[in-house]
């Protein structure tokens, strides 16, 4: 055996950019799990999920945030959830699956996508221009989440603060995710 | 044109994949004596109304889910739509 070390590589080797009224950064900490309820056991998991984390499992389009703050549970769709937590190292899943007990069947992700910030008050303005969905505050208020596509790449687009949106896209293709929202970006600053 | 998700709300077709008319829920039963003639049945002859018609969306981009919509071929009026799921649960099918 080799005694070589491998040191994991952020997909946009932590990217940050300050545009005049939004900033626009990599999160490469960021793990992400996701959790499938099994058919018949969604009585147990609701349970589990309610005793690990202190709030209600998210309905399919909503998120919640952790009692401890620190992990946000987002309803991906019908009896799937992600979990999108700050963690550093390989082992994200297993810290689920340590919170759930083998209530919900998991699956790491965290190398799948590549996590980017975008926030400040021109954020709206920019992604209203590649985004399908309606974004407005009334429409699409803090909490809520929803995949869907921007310029032809699958996005999960989920509002964590007023100004502030995480996307999530696919990790092979994070430099032309990137340029599209950097484009987009630059087109309204 | 905008496709209602049940769950989701309004979303964009271009989120979706079509399928085809949505008797294809209705697999015939490999054992049944007739199975090949329901089976020429169910893979080749289909309607073609001009009208209301049901069919299978995908929901690729989005939750994944099999929708069924009703739309109406004239206008792309779409008038209902439903999850798969419920549809042929409603059936009796267990998933």
């Amino acid at each position: 055996m080799s005694d070589l070390t491998l040191t994991p590589a952020p997909a946009l080797g932590g990217y940050r950019e300050r545009f005049e009224g939004v900033q626009l950064e990599e999160l490469p900490n960021l793990a992400i799990v996701s959790i499938a309820t099994p058919r018949g056991g969604e009585a147990e998991f609701a349970a589990a999920i309610e005793k690990a984390f202190g709030v209600a499992a998210p309905k399919p389009g909503h998120s919640s945030l952790s009692k401890d703050g620190r992990t946000r549970l987002v309803g991906m769709a019908p009896d799937q959830t992600f979990a999108v937590f700050t963690h550093d190292g390989p082992d994200a899943r297993q810290v689920i699956d340590g919170a759930l007990d083998g209530a919900g069947y998991t699956t790491d992700q965290t190398d799948v996508w590549v996590s980017l910030r975008i926030d400040g008050p021109r954020a709206h303005t920019a992604l209203e221009r590649i985004c399908p969905i309606d974004l407005h505050p009334d429409a699409f208020p803090e909490g809520r989440a929803a995949r869907t596509v921007m310029e032809h790449l699958g996005t999960i687009v989920l509002r964590d603060g007023a100004d502030s949106f995480l996307l999530l896209s696919a990790h092979s293709s994070a430099e032309s995710f990137l340029h599209a929202v950097e484009t987009s970006i630059r087109n309204v600053t | 044109m905008i496709i209602n998700h049940p769950l989701l709300g309004p979303r964009d077709a271009a989120e979706f994949v079509y399928l085809g008319d949505a008797s294809l829920i209705d697999r015939p039963d490999w054992e049944d004596p007739d199975a090949a003639e329901k089976y020429y049945e169910y893979l080749y002859l289909r309607d073609n109304p001009a009208g209301l018609h049901r069919e299978l969306w995908f929901h690729e981009q989005g939750d994944r889910s099999w929708l069924v919509v009703t739309r109406n071929t004239l206008t792309h009026e779409i008038t209902n739509v439903e999850l798969a799921r419920d549809v042929a649960k409603a059936q009796g099918r267990s998933r």
